[in-house]
């Protein structure tokens, strides 16, 4: 009957924005409680164009996802300079601005009054007026928004947002253009989400700001977060359950004056144990093999995995990467004060010095984490200070950190799948449009990734969470990521820290491997027998400068340094 | 054999017309009558005392043996302070699962939102809490049984006029309410030669109005108007008076929530308002008022009184559709009964009118506030 | 003039408001970083028990005001330790509790209804001062609300720098972690803010009570305000949170002297929104990077 048509229009409303929010606070981590002012921006949208400038169908969705994709970009692009708590902030206060201009712009939006008289879809002879009829326009309008929300998850874009999520330095660090990712999935979340304000106006043939207040945005990250973050079934589990039952306890008789507050009361309540007992949500963010999207042949031939290493062994000695006198202060304290080195191909560089020396602050300069104050930096020979890390990566320059900074709650296999270079599938417009070269390529991605896991021998842990690993097997995995993204220089920042002798001697030759392909390497290390080891040419560095540069066993035998150095 | 015929032909015809001109009316087992109110959020004092109203008329129509004998029943809504889309659930529910033919609406949000839906099903609809203008005529089964704001803010501006002020500030709600009684007031004030010194808008409910009532003070009027619903009148005198302002206020809403928040700020205030108050010119205005005494302990006001008033409304347009025979228990032909008598009683006193437009002339009347309590001053007619 | 004067003097008032409550409210996040909007129903009830005490029974202001107080100190307490503990101790992701805040949120606001039933309370006949100062007023509850502001800012401050378990609240505010990790009982901790913080809530309660009567949906706003006050200091700093809270007071009140009213709620936010970008760490928070 009715009555329950009308219920499941509403579940179809709740799963789109559902879903779609998902996408924003799941998938990239960006809390942004904005999400009401695009229902409305696209039930406005819709209202407007039919009511006032009548242009039939599909005009006005199609200006309504417009309009809200436009203005969530001009949005997003300041909003999304801020992070966390300050997001939240940015986001209510644009929620309660974007509702005010509503009731306040009466000429255009009818301001308390709302639109009234929208006229509804119609389909040859037929109007869509009752929820049976409405139907056949919102279950294929939900499903297409389902499945482009599921798209853009399951693709080599929602993994580089998950792992922005996870930590957005380490994704910058491998490659991923951070922005770009932003501003997109906010469009996206955007349009779909107008897309639901479309079929609102549609249905209720009459849009009033009271209905996209901040209550409701609350409302649909309930949903989200009951149905399970990241999760997009989760999303439409979630918004079923939260239409349905407040419908339902409306079958539960009491007195009449309270009858509504009891009900909100049972509401909350049950609110607050399905979280007490399931916090992740009803339905968990898939992990495992399950979050791969394509299958990997465990035995397939190792067909892709030596051009890892190739490179020319060729030119050995040429200078790729060189900094000079670089300057970097903090306010009142200077880090780095006239910082030189120069990283040859093939070579493996030592940056060795006191704890507070710089290290780590040349390695943010060097690699476009931070800017220096004064100096030069040149890439082959090309000025790259301003330059944003992840171009970086892309020209051949990549770094790990000292912390690991690991996707913590994705898979081994993902943490190296994501760094891999020149992913098709990091562009949206091809996730969409050309989904047999984004798959094929993914394919072979694949196999690379375990490719590499098979050189640092973690193949067997690849779909292990990398969360769960042993301490031995994060340094492991730090290296096969960085080593994924291809680059030519690579920068690490102590990799051996805390390593035993035995890990030790197994990734000394995964070091030196790097090297002869004519990668040229510098490491950030304490570990004295590590850098006699593996380094051709060691700079010690104090006070934010080199003090000297020389092969491993000249350092060693200066006993100026060794006082520094130890006191 | 013609004479036959004849006869026979005059038989069927006597048959016929009597059966078509009293087919017996089909009755349902029970009355369903819908009211969406507010029965949470912010402003959910209205949905309290509208469903006390509602549900005191239905208990005393059951009590006298129904409506011919069938007993009334009323089924309440939540639309949670005026949320549209809960308007829409609320009478979706009440059409499918309860079968109802006539619904009290209030707010005027969630009426806009029902009136399509009305117009299709054919269902009834009486408002008479919601004061927008945007509502006249956006169902042809849409009637009112309350003064629209527009005819009681020009009804305080015509007292304010017959009082010599000439300069009005306003505080008026950021609502559809507060902003048609602005729209209905200005052109009027202004071609009595009136002029506006300030237009302040508070949200509904806001806590905090310092700002607005200093600049309302800054701007000098002679008077005030405050274009507010319950309970903000009462902060909004308070502040008024504390700021030291000292001039008239007039205004269009008061209750003893108002009064119990403004104390003895309230004194002097005055306000146009539908004129209900029960007295003994008019028995059952009384017999009401004791009644809603006796059972909710509170003396009753015209929002309790109107949703009273609608139910027997409802119950006559019943009586008058059934005397027509046939499916009579439906909006549409509930709704041809008020148009083709559009005069019902009114617990006010006397009867009342639905005009063209749906709406019901009510008398609109002066108070004013002096020692907590209103008094009457005088029947106003807004020109 | 005398209305800018006027509106600076309603900016200080509201402003010592709002700061109040973003004390109370950012204690409770800075050491424990749950988003508590529970925080509004509980002051919503601690004003209804007030007038309870003082309007309905007739006793005297300050038992009203103990009354407040006490029921503020349980109610967060209880919500501690029935909601939000047991999530903590299962590691749930960040914005688990926040829903769950939300749930208790709709769950006590509704129930002072169900309690209270609808309808404003005030406490009656009160006598209450009107000052005049050259074209400027205010009343004798909105010198209160001033003062209740500095001594209780006062007073929490004196008590987190000089105290043991003062200090050991500021780790914990500055570094989960390592507070745990150095040794201090975080439970204890995590009780002793949410008790001083919604302890702190109920003296604002109460001032509202008595200036403009309670409503069963005073909490909204007071929680809201609370969080972007918080926010706008810089989350960690309560020198911050008073800021913020003031910044807001001022904003609402000043903002709007030249513009038309009906722009009350963006003002604020317009101006909270440029802030932020300008300086996204908050007035007084630490810019982390």
């Amino acid at each position: 009957m009715d009555y329950l048509l009308h219920i499941l229009v509403m579940v179809c409303l709740y799963a789109i924005l559902a879903s779609s929010f998902n996408l924003l606070i799941g998938f990239a981590g960006l809390f942004a409680l904005s999400h009401a002012a695009f229902y409305a921006l696209g039930a406005y949208a819709a209202a407007i164009t039919t009511t006032s400038l009548g242009l039939p169908f599909p005009l006005p969705l199609l200006i309504a996802v417009v309009f809200a994709a436009v203005m969530s970009v001009l949005i997003a692009l300041p909003a999304l300079r801020v992070s966390g708590h300050y997001l939240v902030v940015i986001s209510l206060a644009l929620q309660m601005i974007v509702i005010e201009v509503i009731l306040n712009w009466t000429s255009l939006t009818g301001g308390t009054d709302g639109i009234s008289g929208i006229p509804a879809y119609t389909i040859g002879s037929l109007r869509l007026d009752s929820p049976g009829r409405f139907l056949l326009a919102a279950v294929p309008i939900t499903a297409l928004c389902f499945w482009i929300c599921w798209r853009l998850a399951h693709s080599p874009f929602g993994r580089a947002l998950r792992a922005m999520r996870e930590n957005e330095d380490a994704a910058e660090a491998v490659g991923k253009n951070i922005l770009y990712m932003k501003v997109s999935v906010f469009a996206v979340s955007a349009g779909l989400t107008a897309i639901a304000g479309v079929l609102f106006a549609r249905y209720f043939t009459y849009v009033g700001a009271q209905s996209f207040t901040i209550d409701e945005t609350i409302y649909v990250l309930a949903m989200v977060i009951l149905g399970g973050t990241a999760n997009l079934w989760g999303s439409v589990l979630g918004a079923a359950i939260l239409v349905i039952l407040p419908e339902l306890l409306k079958f539960v008789a009491l007195p009449v004056d309270i009858a509504d507050k009891l009900r909100l009361i049972i509401y909350g309540v049950i609110l607050i144990l399905i979280l007490r007992f399931r916090p992740e949500g009803l339905l968990p963010e898939p992990r495992g093999e399950k979050a791969m999207f394509v299958s990997i042949n465990a035995q397939e031939p190792v067909g892709a995995s030596n051009d890892l290493f190739a490179g020319s062994k060729d030119n050995v000695g040429e200078v790729i990467l060189e900094g000079r006198n670089l300057r970097k202060s903090f306010g009142g304290i200077t880090a780095v004060s006239d910082f030189s080195i120069i990283l040859k191909k093939g070579q493996i560089t030592g940056l060795i010095g006191p704890n507070g020396a710089g290290k780590t602050t040349a390695f943010n300069l060097l690699t476009g984490f931070l800017k220096p104050d004064s100096g030069e930096i040149a890439l082959r020979g090309k000025n790259i200070i301003g330059r944003r890390p992840h171009e970086l990566v892309g020209a051949g320059l990549a770094r790990s950190f000292q912390d690991l900074r690991l996707f913590t709650k994705m898979t081994v296999i993902e943490n190296v799948l994501v760094a891999l270079p020149n992913q098709s599938g990091d562009s949206l417009f091809r996730v969409f449009f050309k989904r047999r070269h984004v798959r094929e390529e993914e394919r072979e991605n694949a196999a690379r990734a375990m490719e590499i896991l098979r050189f640092v021998e973690l193949h067997d842990k690849a779909y292990e969470t990398a969360e769960n690993l042993s301490y031995a097997e994060e340094k492991l995995l730090v290296v096969a990521r960085l080593l994924a993204t291809g680059a030519e220089v690579l920068l690490f920042d102590e990799p051996m820290s805390g390593l035993d002798p035995t890990t030790l001697a197994e990734i000394f030759p995964v070091i030196r491997k790097l090297a002869e392909s004519g990668k040229a390497v510098c490491i950030i290390e304490h570990n004295l027998d590590v850098i006699k080891e593996l380094c051709d040419v060691v700079y010690f560095l104090d006070e934010g400068r080199a003090m000297a540069v020389a092969t491993p066993e000249e350092l060693m035998s200066n006993p100026e340094l060794a006082t520094r150095y130890f006191g | 054999m013609k004479r036959t015929l004849l006869i026979w032909l005059a038989a069927g015809m006597l048959t016929f017309s009597a059966a078509s001109a009293q087919e017996a009316p089909k009755d349902p087992e029970v009355f369903k009558i819908g009211a969406i109110l507010a029965m949470s959020g912010k402003a959910d004092w209205y949905g309290k005392v509208m469903s006390a109203g509602i549900l005191q008329a239905v208990d005393e129509i059951n009590a006298k043996g129904g409506i011919e004998g069938i007993k009334l029943e009323a089924v309440i809504e939540d639309h949670k302070s005026g949320v549209a889309k809960e308007g829409v659930s609320a009478i979706t529910r009440l059409i499918n699962i309860h079968n109802v033919q006539a619904v009290l609406s209030s707010f005027s949000p969630p009426t806009l939102a029902i009136a399509p839906i009305a117009d299709e099903k054919g269902i009834l609809v009486l408002n008479g809490g919601g004061v927008s203008t945007a509502m006249v005529g956006a169902s042809k089964y849409l009637f009112h049984n309350r003064s629209l704001a527009s005819d009681l803010g020009r009804a305080a501006a015509k007292r304010a006029n017959e009082l010599g002020l000439k300069r009005l500030a306003q505080l008026a709600w950021k609502s559809d309410a507060g902003e048609s009684i602005i729209a209905a007031v200005e052109p009027y004030w202004k071609s009595k030669g009136g002029t506006i010194t300030a237009t302040e808008f508070m949200e509904v409910g806001a806590p905090n109005i310092d700002t607005q009532v200093a600049k309302i003070r800054a701007s000098n009027p002679d008077w005030v108007g405050l274009w507010l619903f319950s309970p903000d009148p009462g902060l909004a005198l308070k502040k008024i008076r504390e700021f030291g302002l000292r001039v008239p206020v007039i205004g269009i809403e008061y209750n003893e929530d108002i009064q119990k928040i403004a104390g003895k700020h309230s004194d002097g205030y005055e306000y146009t308002s539908d004129y209900f108050t029960p007295s003994p010119e008019f028995p059952w205005s009384q017999q009401f008022a004791e009644n809603y005494k006796k059972r909710t302990g509170e003396d009753p006001e015209f929002y309790a009184a109107n949703y009273y008033e609608a139910v027997y409304v409802v119950a006559e347009a019943i009586r008058r559709a059934r005397a027509k025979g046939g499916d009579y228990w439906n909006g549409a032909k509930l709704a041809a009964a008020i148009r083709e008598n559009p005069e019902f009683d009114s617990v006010y006193g006397g009867k009342m009118v639905f005009q063209e437009n749906g709406v019901a002339k009510k008398r609109v009347a002066l108070f004013r506030v002096k020692d907590g309590k209103s008094e009457f001053v005088s029947y106003i007619t807004p020109d | 003039m005398d209305l800018l004067l006027q509106l600076l003097v309603n900016g200080i008032i509201n402003g010592s408001h709002y700061a109040l409550l973003g004390i109370g409210f950012g204690l409770i996040f800075a050491t424990t970083r749950i988003v508590h909007f529970a925080y509004g129903p509980i002051f919503t009830f601690a004003a209804y028990v007030g007038w309870l005490l003082a309007g309905g029974l007739g006793l005297s202001v300050w038992v009203g005001l103990t009354g407040a107080v006490a029921t503020a100190l349980v109610l967060g307490l209880l919500s501690y330790l029935l909601i939000y503990r047991p999530l903590e101790l299962r590691n749930a992701p960040v914005l688990v509790p926040l829903i769950a805040s939300l749930g208790l949120y709709i769950v006590l606001e509704n129930l002072v209804g169900v309690i209270f039933g609808t309808g404003v309370r005030v406490v009656e006949h009160l006598d209450t001062q009107i000052f005049f100062v050259g074209p400027v007023f205010f009343t004798s509850l909105h010198v209160w609300q001033v003062i209740s502001f500095l001594v209780l800012g006062g007073a929490l401050s004196l008590y987190l720098r000089r105290t043991r378990i003062g200090k050991a609240i500021l780790a914990m505010t500055d570094n989960p972690e390592m507070a745990r990790i150095i040794g201090i009982d975080t439970l204890r901790v995590s009780l002793i803010v949410f008790a001083i913080g919604s302890m702190i809530s109920a003296v604002p309660a109460m001032l509202i009570l008595l200036k403009d009567g309670a409503s069963t949906h005073m909490g909204f706003a007071a929680v809201f305000l609370a969080f972007v006050a918080v926010v706008v200091g810089g989350v960690g700093s309560l020198k911050g949170a008073a800021a913020g809270g003031f910044l807001l007071g001022l904003v609402q009140s000043l903002g709007l002297w030249q513009i038309p009213t009906e722009w009350q709620n963006s003002i604020a936010f317009i101006v909270l929104f440029l802030m932020i970008l300008l300086r996204p760490e908050g007035l007084f928070g630490v810019r982390t990077r």
